[in-house]
């Protein structure tokens, strides 16, 4: 215990040594302003990413004397709370970490400082065109870029080498191929106690997401003018939630439910990625910062005994990855937003990215992806560097209704994932009462 | 002239004297503080919520607000998900309040009948740990233990042989979960009531009943009902209030689902305001839960009333 203490000491030393000796490479006494006798205040998401960010903070300290504190929410909890304080003018967190879907939200309610200026000031030490296009994309609204792109994940799936390698099959790329990879596993004696797959299907946020995640890679859309790579992909919000692609990936999900635990049509992003790294499930697909959980052996018993691949799409069609993750804000009412931009300067640099990234932080720029170093400590980088090619930004709604209008869905995909409703059913019901949703606000 | 001033002086101190000796002020003054908490912290923003439940507004867009008359109640009223919440709210109540009252009248029953002994003391007070615990807490507890990879309960229930059980995974299921979980938090509490109301049967009324020959499901009916039904009504109007409030564990749990099926009233309304920031539908759900509360209260207080009348 000594020991691990003293190696986990050493390393975050290395990487504070690191940090400094690759900081030099950006004269910081001139890009950074003194913040001595400053706390700035950081509010995040408790995904396993605050560690790292934790990890680095110090840097910021000794260049600047501002003690930075980073306070971390769940996922309701925190989009509750920031927008809560926003609407009431509150200014005690400097810097704000929002999921990019949450952007137009965030803009339209008076939130967020734009970043523009700030960005096109300082070109080199923002980096900007280093960071994934649709990491960019992600952190950029109705044409100005916002905020800063600093914890971007993509949707990859995850499989179990040594289960694969027993049962001598291939990794699905395919729809109907993932149904019969699953199926092998599942109450299979030679597979004890393992299932094949378990999908985001808990009712509302979880499954609405997951649709959302799928749609494209089913040759589907969520609305009539966002097609991949659409200028304007907000012009027509006609849904299309009940088109045949949409009605099928709903059926594929419920049949996907035959392959999972029991009671996995109440799994969320916990309750599977719990049962991935006990050793219960064959595949799962997850964000890519969950991965870490996997490959901990203090939290799981598959660390190594696993590889990444990208999403299954259907048969004939091609994987669009799903990208999301956290863009971090400057909050328009906090009283320190000098310091906060320095901060954001200086932990969105490459730099502090690559520590970040080294110290558990997901990839979010290509330089950290494609970093050896990057790829050594978390193999499965380099497939997410190939999923960030065919990723699409606006796979998820990012307008100021997107938590409403992904909660509608999902409350209608589980009602066919539990079989209380048939797949055309319940993506009829999503058709009807998202178009009444659209309309009472005006986008339709 | 001094004189004729001291004269016009001397009524006015005397009036003003009386004046704040008068019971009536006295009385304004004692109550004043709490009419004005009363007014700021319960009236206030229930009017409020009124005002809101007429706009179209969202929680980050207040200054944009648009007056629309009653469409957010109407729109409530005929939303499929909102019935089924008042549904579920109703259902749950009756349930979880008829097994809690069976189930603590045996329990209270078993501890007056051993009270002579002096380990039940102790056994009483962990009994009442349930109650005790925050809901927030008693929903992370049992999302643990009905894990249905994971959690005890499926692993004990395979050690005994019985396949796992999806816990939270189907309507019915997750339904009697919720209720089960809501039975154990909230027996302890009605337990307590209603071993109040027996403790307070005086023993010659049980000794008279012995000597006229009563069995025992004679005294429950003639005796001990009869003298607990005012507590028990008691504990029923403060369950209901609570019932009515229940968010806690369905929000840890199940966030209302699988479908539908557990969707509760406050829930709904925590979701329109707090997820969705549509402070106008989110109130017009406030100001319903508060009306249905209210009439079911003044109902329950008047039967209440006429208990302890007869």
């Amino acid at each position: 215990m000594q020991t691990a203490k003293m190696i986990s000491s050493i390393s975050v030393m290395a990487l504070l040594a690191a940090s400094t000796a690759m900081a030099q490479e950006i004269d910081w006494k001139s890009q950074l302003g003194d913040h001595s006798g400053k706390t700035l205040r950081v509010m995040t998401i408790t995904d396993p990413f605050i560690d790292s960010m934790k990890a680095v903070k110090d840097g910021f300290t000794n260049l600047t004397g501002a003690n930075v504190e980073i306070d971390g929410y769940g996922y309701d909890a925190l989009h509750e709370k920031e927008l809560l304080a926003c609407s009431q003018n509150d200014g005690s967190y400097d810097v704000l970490l929002i999921d990019g879907i949450w952007i137009g939200e965030f803009a339209e309610a008076g939130c967020l400082d734009s970043a523009e200026d700030k960005i096109s000031e300082n070109p080199d030490t923002f980096a900007w065109d280093d960071f994934t296009p649709s990491a960019a994309g992600q952190a950029s609204w109705e044409g100005q870029r916002m905020c800063l792109p600093v914890g971007i994940y993509y949707e990859l799936m995850y499989y179990r080498t040594d289960l694969f390698e027993k049962a001598g099959i291939k990794v699905p790329e395919t729809f109907e191929e993932l149904k019969k990879a699953a199926a092998t596993f599942t109450n299979n004696p030679e597979f004890p106690g393992v299932y094949g797959y378990a999908m985001n299907n808990k009712r509302g946020a979880a499954a609405g997401q997951q649709w959302f995640e799928w749609i494209y890679s089913a040759g589907g859309k969520p609305w009539a003018s966002n097609d991949i790579g659409s200028a304007e992909p907000y012009k027509d919000q006609t849904p299309t939630l009940n088109s045949q692609e949409s009605v099928d990936l709903v059926q594929f999900f419920r049949d996907m439910v035959a392959y999972g635990p029991p009671g996995v049509e109440s799994f969320a992003w916990d309750e599977r990625a719990n049962a991935f790294a006990a050793g219960k499930l064959a595949m799962i697909n997850d964000w890519s910062v969950r991965a870490q959980i996997a490959n901990d052996p203090k939290q799981s018993q598959i660390a190594g005994k696993f590889k990444a691949a990208l999403m299954p799409h259907k048969d004939g069609g091609r994987t669009v990855s799903p990208v999301g993750g956290w863009i971090a804000c400057v909050n328009t009412h906090g009283a320190q937003k000098d310091a906060a931009w320095d901060y954001l300067k200086w932990f969105a640099s490459k730099p502090v990215h690559r520590d970040f990234v080294l110290a558990g932080g997901p990839p979010s720029r290509l330089s950290a992806m494609q970093d050896k170093d990057v790829q050594a400590k978390f193999p499965w980088t380099e497939v997410l560097f190939e999923a960030q090619k065919d990723a699409w930004v606006e796979v998820r709604p990012r307008h100021p209704l997107a938590f409403q209008l992904i909660d509608t869905v999902g409350a209608q995909v589980n009602k066919a994932i539990i079989g209380e409703k048939s797949a055309k059913e319940a993506m009829d019901g999503a058709q009807e009462d998202v178009t009444k949703l659209l309309k009472q606000n005006g986008l339709l | 002239m001094a004189y004729a001033v001291s004269m016009t002086r001397a009524p006015k101190e005397a009036t003003r004297r009386s004046f704040l000796h008068d019971d009536r002020f006295q009385m304004m003054v004692f109550i004043a503080p709490t009419c004005i908490f009363l007014a700021l912290l319960t009236i206030w923003p229930f009017i409020y919520s009124v005002y809101l439940s007429l706009h179209a507004v969202k929680l980050t867009a207040m200054q944009r607000a648009v007056f629309i008359g009653l469409d957010n109640y109407i729109n409530l009223l005929t939303d499929p998900l909102f019935l089924r919440a008042m549904l579920n709210t109703g259902m749950l109540a009756v349930t979880s309040i008829t097994c809690e009252i069976v189930i603590a009248f045996v329990i209270a029953k078993a501890f007056v009948s051993l009270s002579h002994l002096k380990w039940v003391n102790g056994l009483r007070s962990l009994f009442m740990i349930p109650m005790m615990v925050t809901p927030l807490i008693v929903g992370m507890i049992f999302s643990y233990v009905f894990n249905p990879v994971l959690g005890i309960a499926n692993y004990l229930l395979g050690g005994v042989g019985l396949g796992p059980v999806p816990w939270f995974g189907g309507s019915t299921a997750a339904m009697i979960s919720i209720l089960l979980i809501n039975i154990w938090q909230w027996t302890p509490f009605m337990m307590l009531l209603i071993m109040a109301g027996l403790l307070s049967i005086r023993a010659d009324l049980y000794e008279a009943a012995r000597v006229d020959g009563a069995k025992w499901h004679h005294v429950m009916r003639f005796l001990e009902i009869p003298s607990i039904k005012g507590i028990v009504l008691l504990g029923v109007i403060l369950r209901i209030i609570d019932t009515l409030r229940f968010f806690d564990v369905v929000y840890v749990t199940t966030r209302g689902g699988p479908g539908d099926s557990t969707m509760v009233l406050t829930l709904y309304a925590y979701q329109q305001n707090f997820q969705f920031f549509q402070a106008g539908v989110g109130s017009a759900a406030a100001v319903i839960i508060l009306v249905i509360s209210i009439v079911i209260t003044t109902f329950a207080v008047k039967l209440l009333r006429r208990i302890e009348d007869e």
